[in-house]
C-alpha cells in the first residue's frame, strides 16, 4: 500500500490535479480517496461519481484540520487494507502543519501566483514533490525564478509543473506515486512535529484576557486527566479535545464520556 | 545539459484508436520553426508532453524520440534541473513588482549564470525590435503594455533561458512583430514550436505537423508559395502595427497606402 498526501492552500488546484492523477492510476491500482476539510466539501462525492472509486469525507470542525488528519490516518489505513494507493487531500489552511508522512509521499500543490516560496513553512520545505500549478499564467522567466526559489528552501524537491485544466503534469506526479515506497507493516512517522496546543484558547476560550485563558487551561487540563484521550467518539464528538471544550462551554455534561462514568463507579465501589 | 541538442527525431507511435501513425520519422533541427496544427483535443498537448519527456514508447502515444540520432540517456530525460521546453503563451503575464533591469538580473541569477557584459542591454534592445513602444530598463514590469510584455518575454527566453526548445502557444495580435520575434529565437539557435492557426505564423514555419485523433496524420513542408503568402500576410500585419503606433501617438491617419515589395528568398 502506498500513502500519498496532497497539501496546498485552498484554490491552488489540488482537487483538479488529483482528478487527472486518479484517471491515470485507476486502471492499474485500487485507489481510495480521503478528503479532509474544515466545514464542508463535496470533492469526495465528485471524485466518487466521476471515477467510481471509494472515497470518504472528513470534516475537522472545531479541531485543527491537520491534527485531525493525523488522528484519522490510522483508521483510514486500517479500513483500507485491500487498497493499493490511498490518496489524502488536506484542508490546506495552515502552512505550518501539513501532516506529511516519512514513509509515504508528500505532495505540495503550490500556486505559482501566490508569491515568494520562502514564506512557506513545512508544507513546502518538507514535501517530496512540489507540483507547481497555474504556470500558464505567468512568464517563462518568472517560472524559472520560482523554481530556483523552491529549490533554495527545499533542495530535494522534485518539481513538476501541473495544470489542473489540461491535466499537464499529472502523468509525472503519477509516476512519483508509483515509485514511492510501501507503508505496510511500517510505523508511520510525521515528517515534522505540529505546533503545540498549549493554552486556554485550545480549550475553546474566547475572551482575550490572561487570567481567563489560564483558568480555562487549568480546567481543561484537569478534565483531560479524567478522560482516556482515545478519541473513540462514543461521546458524540470527534475527539476528546472537542468534548472538553463542549464541557467547559457547559454545552454537555462530562458524564457523557462513558469512561469518566466508569471511573466514578469503580471509586464508589471501593 | 552537457550535450547540445542539434536534432530531434520523432518516431511514430499510435493514435487514440491504437492505429500506427502514418509517417516514418520527423526530423526537427536546431534553428527550425515547426507549426503544430489541429483541433482542440486533437492531441497537441500530448505531442508537446512527449517532446518534453523525450518519450521512449513509455507514454500514451508510444512515440519514441532520438536526440542527435541517439537514444537520449536517463540523465537528459529526468534531470529536474533541465527543462527542455520553455514556453510563451497568450495568457502569460508578468506578476513581479520590479524594474525590467532587476527582473532580468534575477532571472540570470536563478539560472546560475553570470551576466555577460552587455547581455541585459542586448535583451532589451532585441525586445525593442519586436515591439513598437520602446522599453527602458527602469520601467516597472507591471506597467508594460501587452505588446511590451510579450516582446520582453520573447527576448528574455531567447537570450537567458537555456531551454533549447521554445514553445509558442497561440501568440496572436499582441501588438508585436511576430516574424521578428521568431527570427530572434531562431538566431539564438532555438528549435521553435508554434501551436497556432494564425496564417502568417503557420505558413512561415519550415514544417507543419497536422494532428488528428491523438496521432500525427500529416507533415507538410512549407512550400515556396506558402512562404510567399506568409510574407505578404506579415507585411499587412506590420503595416497595421505601424498605423496602430500612429494612432497611439495621436496622429491623424489620412490614407492607407498598400504596396507590395518583391519577396526576399531565404538563403
Amino acid at each position: 500500500m502506498k500513502f500519498v498526501i496532497f497539501a496546498g492552500t485552498p484554490g491552488s488546484g489540488k482537487t483538479s490535479i488529483i482528478k487527472y492523477i486518479v484517471q491515470e492510476l485507476k486502471e492499474n491500482f485500487k485507489l481510495f480517496f480521503a478528503k479532509f476539510d474544515c466545514l464542508q466539501t463535496s470533492d469526495d462525492e465528485r471524485i466518487k461519481q466521476e471515477y467510481k472509486i471509494p472515497t470518504v469525507k472528513k470534516l475537522a470542525g472545531e479541531l485543527c484540520p491537520d491534527h485531525y488528519t493525523a488522528l484519522e490516518i490510522p483508521k483510514i489505513v486500517k479500513e483500507n487494507q485491500d487498497k493499493d494507493v490511498i490518496i489524502l487531500e488536506t484542508a490546506g489552511l495552515c502552512l505550518r502543519c501539513s501532516p506529511y508522512i516519512k514513509e509515504g509521499l508528500g505532495i505540495n500543490v503550490l500556486d505559482i501566483t501566490s508569491g515568494d516560496p520562502s514564506r512557506y513553512g513545512p508544507i513546502l520545505t518538507q514535501a517530496d514533490v512540489v507540483a507547481v500549478s497555474k504556470g500558464d499564467l505567468i512568464s517563462q522567466a518568472e517560472r524559472e525564478i520560482f523554481r530556483a526559489k523552491i529549490l533554495k528552501v527545499n533542495p530535494k524537491a522534485k518539481i513538476v509543473e501541473v495544470n489542473g485544466l489540461t491535466g499537464e503534469g499529472a502523468i509525472d506526479v503519477a509516476e512519483f506515486i508509483k515509485l514511492s515506497s510501501h507503508i505496510e507493516n511500517k510505523k508511520l512517522r510525521l515528517k515534522h512535529s505540529m505546533p503545540s496546543a498549549v493554552c486556554g484558547y485550545c480549550y475553546g476560550n474566547k475572551i482575550i484576557d490572561e487570567k481567563e485563558v489560564h483558568q480555562r487551561y487549568l480546567a481543561g487540563k484537569e478534565l483531560k486527566k479524567l478522560i482516556p484521550n482515545l478519541n473513540c467518539g462514543k461521546c458524540g464528538f470527534k475527539s476528546c479535545n472537542e468534548f472538553i471544550r463542549a464541557v467547559l462551554d457547559k454545552k454537555v455534561k462530562k458524564e457523557q464520556c462513558p469512561f469518566i462514568k466508569q471511573k466514578v463507579v469503580t471509586i464508589k465501589k471501593l | 545539459m552537457d550535450e547540445e541538442i542539434k536534432k530531434i527525431t520523432i518516431l511514430p507511435g499510435i493514435n487514440k484508436f491504437g492505429k500506427k501513425e502514418n509517417f516514418e520519422k520527423i526530423e526537427i533541427k536546431k534553428g527550425q520553426v515547426i507549426a503544430i496544427v489541429g483541433n482542440t483535443g486533437a492531441g497537441k498537448t500530448q505531442l508537446l508532453y512527449d517532446i518534453e519527456r523525450l518519450a521512449q514508447k513509455d507514454t500514451r502515444s508510444r512515440r519514441k524520440f532520438l536526440v542527435n540520432d541517439k537514444i537520449p540517456d536517463k540523465e537528459m530525460r529526468f534531470n529536474p534541473e533541465r527543462k527542455l521546453i520553455a514556453s510563451l503563451a497568450q495568457s502569460m503575464n508578468f506578476l513581479m513588482d520590479i524594474s525590467v533591469r532587476d527582473f532580468l538580473k534575477l532571472h540570470l541569477e536563478s539560472r546560475g549564470k553570470k551576466a555577460r557584459q552587455g547581455l541585459l542591454k542586448e535583451v532589451i534592445k532585441e525586445a525593442n525590435e519586436i515591439t513598437g513602444e520602446a522599453i527602458s530598463p527602469e520601467m516597472n514590469l507591471l506597467n508594460l503594455s501587452g505588446g511590451q510584455s510579450r516582446a520582453l518575454m520573447v527576448s528574455d527566453v531567447a537570450n537567458i533561458s537555456v531551454s533549447p526548445i521554445i514553445l509558442i502557444d497561440e501568440i496572436e495580435n499582441a501588438g508585436i512583430r511576430k516574424e521578428k520575434a521568431i527570427e530572434i529565437l531562431v538566431e539564438e539557435g532555438k528549435i521553435v514550436l508554434i501551436v497556432t492557426h494564425d496564417p502568417s505564423l503557420a505558413l512561415n514555419a519550415d514544417k507543419r505537423i497536422i494532428i488528428k485523433n491523438g496521432g500525427i496524420v500529416k507533415i507538410l513542408d512549407t512550400t515556396l508559395k506558402e512562404k510567399g503568402i506568409a510574407y505578404y500576410l506579415n507585411w499587412i500585419e506590420n503595416y497595421n502595427l505601424e498605423i496602430r503606433e500612429k494612432i497611439r501617438q495621436g496622429r491623424e491617419i489620412k490614407n492607407v497606402e498598400i504596396y507590395c515589395e518583391p519577396i526576399k528568398l531565404k538563403k
